[in-house]
């Protein structure tokens, strides 16, 4: 994202200003705050205003309505008849020209260009109640904000991707993160699920794949502790897809099939004791999946691997 | 409800470090789980949830994690090991006691307005092979 | 109350033990832990829960229950229904979860078990 040093603005700011012009409203970046006078409003107080806030004109309000501009040329063309004793209205345009706060500010560009003013009112839509004044001014610095916005936004996300994980192996195209399972170890079921579901949220990957794929992977890790001396859960990411292999070199699965039906069970007693061993594991994992593979061997071991479509909505 | 209103319902305690009504308590929760079963827990989804349990283990707050539950509330004011407590404060999960009985907190708070989350069919996951 | 009024008004139905349905409710228990069960349980209690496993139905007779209500459109094991026809334990199931049943319970003037 770096900026060149210098006052050339990068290729991305340039394009992202033209697409701020397109996109923010007027409203968002007029002045809200501003001097007016009324009708009855007499020419001499015009001066002081005029002077001290230094402004080339000011609306006319009625109640709040825009009834009609008084600008320094009209001020001037007054003193220049002799500065007749009158009020505001008797010297103000009352054609204004004006501007709906929801219009996008290349539209406020456009017509200040065209009609060679410096400012002009800005209305809500089908009303005449003045909300605020926009000038060219007030373009150039909102602009400058919002671009500052930006900044602090890409920069956040930028930072978020960025972190170092400890489980990163690679950072091509493809990212891969690598968790050990001890077996045995019950208090210990469930780091590696756990760690993989902070590293996705960190990703910024969709919350309910980010969910699919730490419960599948706590699934795995679970009958990896419960029936193996252990084994390891390998997650490979890329921009397409999740895929997540566990496999260990376990007593194996005899029948696959019965493996996979619902309530089967072939856990322990006291694994029930501890919330487990209901036999919904397999199915549990299957449900997550968009794609999954049980191969097993007896007496050599169990390789699990499923696969989670990344662009999906569910 | 939020957090803390449950809590106050339940007679419940907060477990760890008090984040208050200001902190945890603030968070909003939908609907309730009530499961000893773990693997039925994670056939589902916990986000905007409370679950409610007997159980105890570290494995209680590694479900809620993985399963995005809002809080756990432990009932029959069952002890909780320290460890346990730890792992929560560490991976974020609001945990509190109460001392009533399983029953008796579904009944207080089905009346009390929370919902039951239920699996959506269009919302569960397809297999494809 | 008895078994088969609540049976009824909450649309449960009974997979085995129906000669047990005339029986008086008069507590609930909600819960899947069996060591739970039996530590807290008593005669007459209604015991809400989503295990399927026939180790159920054991605690069930230990500790004298009016019956079992498997929640969450669960199906009870076949060793369970079994057991449950030979012991005449009154097995029922109902599609909603534990946290609904036992709040429509509740709502009927059922409540839970004193330690």
């Amino acid at each position: 994202m770096g900026t060149e040093g210098g006052s050339a603005l990068p290729d991305t700011e340039v394009t992202r200003i033209q697409e701020m012009i397109y996109e923010l409203p007027v409203g968002k970046v007029m002045t809200r705050d501003v001097v007016s006078v009324t009708p009855s409003t007499a020419m001499k107080d015009l001066r002081p205003i005029l002077r001290d806030k230094r402004i080339s004109g000011t609306p006319v309000l009625e109640d709040g309505k825009l009834v009609g501009i008084v600008s320094i040329e009209d001020f001037i063309n007054w003193l220049a008849d002799g500065s007749p004793d009158c009020a505001v209205a008797c010297r103000m345009t009352k054609d204004v020209r004006t501007i709906c706060e929801d219009e996008p500010l290349l539209q406020a560009v456009n017509k200040l260009e065209r009609l060679g003013f410096g400012r002009l009112p800005v209305v809500a839509r089908d009303t005449d109640c003045m909300t605020g004044v926009i000038t060219k001014g007030d373009i150039v610095s909102g602009l400058l904000k919002n671009l500052e916005v930006d900044y602090r936004n890409a920069e956040m996300r930028g930072a978020r991707s960025s972190h170092i994980f400890e489980d990163v192996q690679s950072d091509k195209s493809t990212m891969m993160l690598e968790y050990a399972v001890p077996g045995a170890d019950f208090s210990k079921a469930g780091i590696a699920a756990g760690r993989l579901k902070t590293t996705l949220r960190r990703l910024g990957i969709d919350p309910q794949i980010a969910r699919r794929a730490s419960i599948a992977a706590y699934e795995a890790e679970m009958n990896l502790v419960v029936f193996t001396p252990g084994g390891r859960i390998t997650v490979e990411l890329d921009p397409r897809k999740l895929k997540l292999t566990a496999e260990d070199s376990g007593p194996g699965i005899p029948d696959i099939e019965k493996a996979m039906q619902p309530g089967f069970s072939t856990a322990p007693d006291w694994v029930r004791e501890l919330g487990f061993g209901a036999g919904m594991g397999l199915p549990n994992i299957k449900k997550c999946a968009d794609r999954m593979e049980l191969c097993s061997t007896v007496g050599k071991g169990t390789r699990l691997q499923i696969e989670i479509q990344m662009g999906e909505a569910r | 409800m939020n957090l803390e209103e449950i809590r106050k319902m339940l007679d419940a305690r907060w477990l760890g470090c008090k984040r208050g009504p200001n902190g945890w308590g603030a968070a909003e929760i939908l609907t309730c789980q009530a499961s000893d079963l773990m693997s039925d827990v994670l056939a589902g989804s916990g986000m905007g949830s409370l679950l409610l349990t007997g159980l105890t283990n570290a494995q209680v707050v590694r479900v809620a994690e993985v399963s995005d539950f809002a809080a756990v509330c432990f009932v029959r004011g069952k002890s909780v090991q320290s460890d346990v407590v730890e792992l929560a404060e560490e991976r974020q999960i609001p945990l509190i006691v109460t001392p009533l009985s399983m029953f008796e907190c579904c009944g207080l708070l089905y009346r009390g307005g929370l919902r039951a989350w239920v699996q959506k069919e269009a919302a569960r996951c397809r297999t494809r092979k | 109350m008895r078994l088969n009024e609540i049976a009824l008004k909450l649309g449960l139905e009974a997979r085995a033990g129906a000669a047990g349905l005339e029986a008086a409710v008069l507590g609930g228990y909600a819960g899947d832990l069996i060591s739970d069960v039996i530590a807290h349980a008593g005669p007459g209690v209604l015991w809400v829960t989503h295990q399927t496993h026939r180790n159920t139905v054991a605690a069930a007779v230990l500790k004298g229950l009016a019956g079992i209500v498997v929640a969450n459109g669960r199906e009870p094991e076949k060793e369970t229904l079994e057991k449950a026809g030979e012991e005449n334990v009154p097995l029922l199931v109902s599609g909603l979860s534990t946290f609904e049943l036992v709040g429509r319970l509740h709502r009927l003037g059922l409540s839970g078990v004193e330690r």
